[in-house]
């Protein structure tokens, strides 16, 4: 049996764990900048208030009902989802973290100890609302699709109240039927449109479907789901954790910048990111792109983006950023007012099987950037840091609506009435 | 906390400190006055109502949200969208001070009223804590 344990709009949840004041009115929290709201609370959901809109374009709903605006918080985000995940593995030797709010478990052989799966996921939600006060929603499956389809349910669908579970073919088709194929694991908006295309709107048509006839039609992936939707288990933990083919790091600025320098420092600012992230994975970029541009709302777009190659792959930073340097003249033009930046790697090797140019001798100095690592995870990111990221906080993030670090800073610690 | 270690070495010889072998075994506060750091937060007293307890204004409060409140503990809860620190008299759903100078106060149905957690421990500052400085003010 496969569980999906997450939380219920995770960071506006967490936003009122600390803060009493704001348990009982809607909340909602902004993404980076301030720029879009990306978490919702079931009080405000009952406003009819959508993710991922603008906020400018809903700040004076938001007003007129009295919302609470957060912007993100993600130092008490990391923390709470640190205690709320132990909580969660205490339920199941076998967990695996798969995001900041998103848990599975694998239950093997634990028929003889879990009588009621509904029972234990009961449990599992009090638990973690005790001791963390944040509300997730559970769901059981025998497989993971299945779980996460369970857990859709137990959240989005009346008649749950948090708990669902798929271990029958009855309840299996009956939570299956009721839900959109948009909503399942693995099918992206493209893939949903095609099957709308030919009829296959629920979850439950899309199990009754060949799937060696998907496979051919899609691949191998949507293959998997049409099996994994019919107790087929396909995904194993390795699967779900393996790396990712691409990393990101990109953002839109406070203040728009029209000097190089500056937006050569939050460029190189990107590139540590996305070589910390690289490192954690064990992977060699092998293309950078390196982008700017001023607003799509500016009369005049300006986009610029190049493809960096590097002759062998590299995780090292210092490399990446002299990139950076390289490309800098072609990307930065005067008189435009950069709006947005950042760096992506676009292709990635595994580290295991780098070849080494006999001509470029001792490129890879992987010693440094695992100082470098060391000394940032103990002191805080940004402690050790490439001169030309320079020290300015210009181009950093706006969080106009920031809660305290209630967790994190003793200045901050949460007050309480005597 | 972050702590740079440090660890003495006994003159210039080159000899290894004979305390070396043992520098494991500092003590932890956390080991003393966690049990369960998943559910335990930390929280600042503000007040005067629960001297009688030994809880004075500005003292450090732990406290346990995975432990079930008995009758008569310190509690932390929310009432009426405030954390405050009172004893729980269960039985006749009141906030009870430490204080002659605070009366009871009754929990109605009208109020919003959760218990947040059990007070296991608190801390009392003696000497400012230059961390803490921004709360005295």
């Amino acid at each position: 049996m496969y569980a999906l344990v997450d939380a219920v709009s995770f960071y506006a949840s967490a936003e009122k764990v600390f803060d009493p004041s704001i348990r009982n009115k809607p909340v909602v929290v902004l993404t980076n900048n301030d720029g879009c709201i990306c978490a919702v609370c079931p009080i405000a959901r009952r406003l009819g208030i959508p993710k991922f809109i603008p906020y400018f374009k809903i700040k004076s709903f938001l007003h007129k009902h009295g919302v609470v605006i957060r912007s993100s918080n993600y130092e008490l985000y990391a923390d709470l989802s640190d205690r709320m995940m132990n909580v969660i593995g205490r339920f199941c030797d076998n967990q695996y973290i798969y995001s900041i709010d998103e848990s599975f478990l694998y239950f093997d052989q634990y028929d003889s100890v879990v009588e009621n799966w509904h029972h234990y996921g009961h449990k599992i939600r009090q638990a973690v609302w005790k001791e963390t006060r944040l509300p997730v929603g559970v769901g059981f499956g025998t497989t993971p699709t299945l779980s996460k389809a369970a857990n859709h349910a137990a959240k989005k669908m009346l008649g749950f109240n948090g708990v669902a579970v798929i271990d029958n073919e009855q309840n299996k088709h009956e939570i299956l039927h009721r839900m959109d194929v948009e909503n399942v694991w693995g099918i992206g908006r493209k893939i949903t449109k095609k099957l709308k295309l030919k009829g296959i709107n629920t979850a439950a048509q899309l199990a009754q479907q060949d799937p060696k006839q998907i496979r051919k039609q899609f691949s191998v992936v949507t293959e998997r789901t049409v099996n994994e939707l019919n107790g087929i288990s396909c995904l194993s933990w390795d699967e779900v954790q393996s790396p990712k083919k691409e990393v990101f790091s990109t953002r839109s600025f406070g203040q728009r910048i029209t000097n190089k320098e500056a937006l050569r420092a939050a460029l190189v600012s990107h590139v540590t990111i996305v070589g910390r992230k690289i490192r954690r994975q064990s992977s060699l970029v092998k293309k950078l792109l390196i982008f700017g541009s001023n607003s799509p709302h500016d009369d005049l777009y300006y986009k610029q983006a190049i493809v960096y190659p590097f002759v062998i792959s590299t995780d090292n930073t210092c490399e990446m950023a002299n990139a950076v340097s390289r490309v800098i003249d072609s990307i930065y033009k005067d008189g435009i007012r950069f709006y947005r930046c950042g760096v992506g790697a676009i292709e990635l090797e595994n580290k295991q099987f780098l070849q080494p140019d006999l001509f470029i001798p001792d490129h890879y100095n992987g010693k440094l950037m695992e100082c470098l690592d060391g000394v940032n995870h103990r002191y805080g990111d940004g402690a050790l840091q490439i001169a030309t990221e320079g020290h300015q906080p210009k181009w950093q993030m706006r969080r106009e609506y920031l809660s305290p670090q209630f967790t994190s800073q003793w200045r901050d610690i949460p007050k309480i009435s005597c | 906390m972050k702590v740079i270690p440090i660890y003495a070495e006994a003159g210039i010889s080159g000899f290894e400190s004979p305390a070396a072998e043992y520098k494991e075994l500092g003590l932890s506060l956390d080991q003393l006055i966690i049990k369960h750091p998943n559910a335990t937060f930390i929280g600042q007293a503000s007040g005067h109502s629960m001297k009688g307890v030994g809880i004075f204004d500005g003292d450090i409060l732990i406290v346990d949200r995975s432990l079930t409140a008995r009758n008569g503990d310190v509690v932390v809860a929310n009432y009426n969208g405030c954390f405050v620190c009172k004893l729980i008299d269960k039985a006749q759903a009141r906030l009870l001070s430490a204080s002659a100078d605070f009366a009871p106060v009754s929990i109605t149905p009208e109020d919003e009223f959760s218990l947040e957690g059990v007070v296991t421990r608190s801390i009392r500052l003696h000497h400012q804590s230059p961390e803490l400085a921004a709360c005295m003010l």
